[in-house]
């Protein structure tokens, strides 16, 4: 009779374990003295011992009676606040260490494991963007430069041999004309006694002509372009017809509109071949 | 594991021995480079340049 009462009280378990808001513990009828398991499989749990979560002496108590295993709460706080009892929950199991995966046989033996290898990747890596850049930068200032043929045409040559004194000479220059004019020396004396710091443009002879008996200028009006005509004008020098510009035989502008003197192309003298390279 | 550690004292350790480093490498391997395709370049294309018939028709201008 009194086996058949046992077997029916532990039939009779609550069929949820479950806390009370005040955080204690309520499982009737069940020991909560349990012990952890003896054997440490599981590592960073801390020492073996008794169970971290077992309640305390004034909460529950256990008791052996003739009518079986009796588990008996003292404790019943109430809630402080609103108390919600959540008996399904998707909520993730709280544990008491983070489930850290062991990366123990990954990680390098010490500090220059590797470290050789990874610095060479990265600075073949930047050998090669440093390049690849400097490439980019290069090409692209390359398609500014002039092309061959264009740097063909940009330097003419004359033979100095061919201009006899006091004659003029108009060739082309890139797209332009050159006013060569081989001076006499009376010229020359005219060119430098002229007292130039009283002209409109202000130039010495000496600042315009390399050499005093080649005169090399661009033969364009600085007023509005016209091309000038030589040995005219009112000072032995070049004469527009368009507006009436008066150039002296510097090549200074001595009256009319233009404003300015003609302009001196750069130009060399190749005394080897005897000859004017204009470019 | 030495040679990696002395490449990494010599040239690692102070940055700007590694950028300038990495810069004078840039230099070099531009250079290389160039001049490994230019020498592809011509040994692919022998005998097709300019600069290998030219004097097939320069003598035969002289002649």
């Amino acid at each position: 009779m009194a086996a058949f009462q046992l077997s029916k009280k532990a039939l009779s378990l609550p069929p949820t374990v479950r806390t009370l808001a005040s955080g204690v513990p309520s499982a009737s009828l069940l020991n909560l003295n349990a012990r952890a398991p003896a054997h440490g499989d599981h590592h960073a749990h801390g020492e073996v011992g008794p169970r971290s979560d077992t309640p305390a002496a004034w909460a529950s108590k256990i008791s052996t009676t003739p009518v079986g295993l009796v588990s008996t709460n003292y404790a019943s706080a109430k809630p402080t606040g609103v108390f919600q009892q959540r008996l399904v929950h998707t909520t993730a199991v709280a544990k008491d260490t983070p489930q850290v995966p062991d990366f123990s046989g990954y990680q390098a033996k010490s500090e220059s494991t590797n470290r050789g290898l990874a610095y060479l990747m990265i600075g073949s890596l930047g050998v090669l963007s440093a390049s690849a850049a400097k490439s980019t930068v290069a090409e692209f200032l390359g398609t500014m430069a002039a092309s061959a043929d264009v740097l063909a045409l940009a330097k003419v040559e004359v033979e100095l041999a061919s201009i006899p004194e006091g004659k003029n000479v108009i060739i082309k220059w890139r797209g332009k004309p050159v006013f060569i004019r081989h001076r006499t020396a009376d010229e020359i004396a005219e060119a430098k006694n002229t007292d130039w710091k009283s002209l409109r443009d202000p130039e010495s002879d000496e600042s315009r002509a390399k050499r005093p008996e080649w005169l090399v200028m661009l033969g364009v009006c600085t007023h509005l372009g016209c091309v000038p005509i030589g040995e005219a004008g009112d000072f032995g020098g070049w004469f527009c017809p368009c507006h009436g510009s008066h150039y002296d035989i510097s090549g200074r502008i001595r009256k009319g509109p233009a404003p300015l003197n003609l302009e001196i192309p750069s130009h060399d003298f190749n005394d080897a071949e005897g000859k004017l390279v204009i470019g | 594991m030495s040679i990696a550690n002395t490449f990494y004292n010599v040239f690692v350790k102070r940055n700007s021995v590694y950028v300038t480093t990495i810069f004078a490498g840039a230099f070099a391997f531009g250079v290389g480079f160039d001049l490994g395709v230019t020498s592809f370049w011509d040994r692919w294309n022998q005998g097709k340049q300019w600069k290998d018939i030219r004097h097939k028709y320069v003598e035969a201008e002289s002649d």
